[in-house]
């Protein structure tokens, strides 16, 4: 199952999709009940948070303009936050001109992920984010 | 290349590749030049157990995609919290497949 254009940019779609009714549907659960659903695994089970823990309180304020208080709850919702806005733009770009851009990049993103020099520094951070999640409370 | 000498290669190794790709390996190994011999037998392969085992205890972080090679997908896992935990559950039956893709994909640079 080697991962091709086709099969990255369903994926790419279906989870944005996923993303999007997530987003709304915990939105509306917040509005209505007052507290937040979680989605996490780890943090169901464990009652732990995972290192992604809380970027949907994190997107959720990032929409309402609060730039400080989404990168308090979790930095990585800035993450998610823009390959959720830029990824379907550029599908639909790619889909009009029949170009495989996205495709491209993506390759190369992965390539230079796997060298020590880039994927050292990041795995530190998303351990300092971990700690920081635990010791927050999420 | 020599018969005994492949099938003792497919022998010791028939658990990293599908069942239907053994057949495939077995008949390119044997027109193989016998010099390759070296640089097969070197190969580090991904044991789908190992990967298995990875997806069930680590599998909501994506480590198991990282370990296999799959860094763009193990990403995503990660910033996911394993996709709300349903592709971690999907993952657990799909790793070890994808393992054995990946492995594939490794052993047919030197195949071809």
């Amino acid at each position: 199952m080697p991962l091709d254009r086709k099969k990255l940019y369903s994926l790419l779609i279906i989870s944005c999709l996923a993303g999007y009714i997530w987003l709304y549907y915990s939105i509306a659960s917040t509005a209505k009940e007052g507290k937040t659903t979680y989605g996490c695994l780890l943090k169901n089970l464990a009652n732990m948070p995972c290192p992604s823990c809380g970027s949907t309180r994190s997107i959720i304020s990032l929409t309402k303009g609060n730039f400080d208080e989404a990168f308090g709850i979790n930095p990585i919702g800035y993450i998610i936050a823009l390959i959720m806005l830029v990824a379907p733009l550029w599908i639909i770009y790619d889909m009009i001109f029949k170009n495989n851009s996205l495709f491209k990049c993506y390759q190369i993103i992965e390539r230079q992920l796997r060298k020590p020099k880039y994927a050292v520094p990041l795995i530190v951070l998303l351990i300092i984010n971990w700690i920081w999640n635990i010791s927050k409370g999420l | 290349m020599d018969t005994q000498k492949v099938d003792m290669f497919l022998m010791t190794n028939s658990k990293f590749f599908e069942s239907h790709q053994l057949n495939m390996i077995r008949e390119r190994l044997i027109v193989l030049d016998d010099s390759k011999w070296s640089m097969l037998s070197t190969i580090q392969f991904n044991d789908p157990t190992t990967s298995l085992i990875v997806s069930i205890l680590a599998g909501s972080l994506g480590i198991d995609r990282f370990m296999i090679g799959d860094t763009g997908i193990g990403v995503g896992k990660l910033l996911t919290c394993g996709g709300f935990g349903i592709w971690t559950i999907i993952d657990w039956f799909m790793i070890q497949n994808a393992t054995r893709e990946k492995n594939m994909q490794k052993i047919q640079r030197f195949l071809y």
